[in-house]
């Protein structure tokens, strides 16, 4: 079990990671989602006691990290590949940490033929790519037969084959009765992969759940030709918004105070020309979270900040 | 086991090695520059020894932060302090082995020497076995406490080969610097096993070098956000 509660942390007074709480339950693949820079790393690292929180609290199994007896027994953690020695070869990196987990030097053979890099095994890493980095990393992960797997973007650098291999590795671990938090900015990815979601923006979480009820959660999309009037129509009439691509806005509905009736007099009321205004057929939560990402780049951010 | 096994570390401790019998051998072939006693033959290989020693000492606690493999090193094990604690005891170690290598290489520059009929003078007393000891030990604590504080492996090696020689050659001018401070004055007295009315000298000097930046060192390892 991992839980976090109001995990927050800026850097030089900007906040990056702001009142986080996770729970990942055993048995349960937890997915957090966000865009890139949302704060995703930070939080992982803060689990691990690699970085100090300004507030609250993170513990695994009971316990900060930082107080586990022997950690890697615990909990596996691949929050960078590229954090590995280059110097190295593949099994001489998996032996430090089998010694340091006080598993038998057995287990690293194993592990080198799970995740396909006995062959490499003597490579150095710096002559990995990031896809074999990416797979030592998670036979280290996996080193000590933890309990937890704490992942940061695993399936950065795999192929399409590793995904999938990765995948049924993940879900095997979770349904033995492990707990699974890995990150991504990949929706699809995740989709594919956890059976929960945490999602994150701007170093707030913004949307958590089992990926069922989030899938099922449902927004409105509504659309002007002319979007700034729209944009100050809306803010106005205090309606939390996200401007989506193609001037198209999407506006949350879970509160339950937003209606297509209530936009449609919001509209009528300033006088801004509607030319959509339907509840979003399309992926709910894919519709949050391209505009949570998409809010970074476009021009008028709004009120969604 | 780690301080060994990468390619870069076996060069950088075969350079060690090497540069120490380079230093016998010059000793051994040109005699006229110092006194033939077995002493000065051992302080030869201190000499040699200590070139790269304190770099593989600032490497072995700054690698890691430059490899960025510190991230994966406190994830698996968070104690932070257990960590520098090893890195420590393996530099100790690492000094120990080093002093010993030089003793075999200076007793084959001995002899050398020997067999080429020259006369020497076995003056080698305990106390200069042990100052010999406690110097190459020293030498390796001072790369470690750079390598502590600094935290990067350019900046570290930067400093310690421009800190020391600058509070040197302030030690030319002012003897108090010199005295106190210089370690290659304090830490030298120690190598002569000249501790006549010095020791508070060179306990500063080690207070100065050793302690304080090692302790510094270690609470901002502690404290400091990795990745």
């Amino acid at each position: 079990m991992i839980t976090t509660t109001a995990l927050t942390k800026s850097y030089k007074k900007v906040p990056v990671v702001r009142d986080v709480s996770l729970r990942c339950e055993p048995g349960t693949i937890t997915g957090f989602l966000g865009a890139n820079g949302a704060g995703k790393s930070t939080t992982l690292k803060m689990i691990a006691g690699l970085v100090r929180p300004d507030r609250g609290t993170a513990t695994i199994d009971g316990r900060p990290f930082v107080e586990l007896p022997n950690p890697t027994r615990v909990v596996g953690m691949l929050l960078d590949a590229s954090a590995m020695h280059p110097g190295r070869g593949g099994r001489a990196t998996l032996k430090i940490a089998a010694r340091l987990a006080g598993v038998h030097p057995r287990r690293v053979e194993h592990l080198l033929d799970l995740v396909g890099l006995t062959d490499a095994a003597e490579k150095r890493v710096g002559a990995y790519s990031l896809g074999m980095r990416q797979r030592l990393g998670i036979a280290q992960a996996l080193i000590g037969e933890p309990r937890a797997l704490i992942l940061d973007e695993p399936a950065n650098g795999l192929d399409p084959e590793g995904i999938a291999w990765m995948r049924t590795l993940l879900r095997d671990f979770a349904d033995h009765g492990g707990t699974v938090l890995l990150s991504s900015h990949l929706l699809h990815e995740v989709q594919a992969t956890a059976d929960h979601l945490v999602v994150i923006s701007d170093g707030a979480v913004v949307a958590a759940g089992r990926l069922d009820d989030l899938l099922a959660s449902s927004t409105i999309l509504v659309r002007s030709p002319d979007p700034a009037a729209l944009a100050a129509a809306l803010q106005a009439a205090r309606i939390d918004y996200v401007a989506g691509p193609g001037a198209a806005f999407t506006v949350d509905v879970s509160g339950g105070r937003v209606t297509t009736e209530v936009l449609a007099r919001v509209a009528r009321d300033r006088q801004v020309l509607l030319t959509e205004l339907r509840q979003s057929e399309t992926n709910g939560l894919e519709q949050l979270f391209f505009s949570l990402t998409a809010g970074k780049t476009a021009p008028s951010h709004g009120a969604a900040a | 086991m780690k301080a060994t096994d990468t390619r870069a570390a076996r060069w950088l401790l075969a350079l060690c090695g090497l540069s120490t019998v380079v230093m016998m051998l010059v000793a051994v072939i040109v005699p006229r520059s110092f006194d033939q006693t077995y002493a000065s033959y051992l302080r030869v290989a201190s000499i040699g020894l200590i070139i790269l020693l304190p770099v593989v000492a600032i490497l072995m606690f700054t690698g890691e932060w430059s490899q960025r493999s510190i991230m994966t090193t406190f994830t698996q094990e968070p104690r932070r302090t257990r960590v520098l604690n090893a890195k420590l005891a393996v530099s100790l170690m690492m000094g120990g082995v080093a002093a010993v290598f030089g003793g075999v290489v200076a007793a084959a520059g001995l002899g050398l020497a020997a067999a080429s009929g020259r006369p020497l003078e076995a003056n080698l007393s305990v106390g200069h076995v042990i100052g010999y000891l406690l110097y190459v030990v020293l030498n390796v604590l001072g790369g470690v406490a750079f390598g502590a504080l600094v935290q990067s492996s350019a900046g570290a090696i930067a400093a310690i080969f421009t800190i020391n020689p600058a509070v040197a050659l302030i030690g030319e001018v002012s003897t108090l610097v010199g005295d106190w401070i210089d370690t290659e004055t304090t830490w030298n007295w120690v190598l002569d096993n000249d501790w006549g009315g010095h020791v508070p000298q060179i306990l500063f000097s080690i207070v100065l070098w050793v302690a304080l930046p090692i302790a510094a060192g270690v609470a901002r390892a502690i404290r400091r956000d990795v990745g």
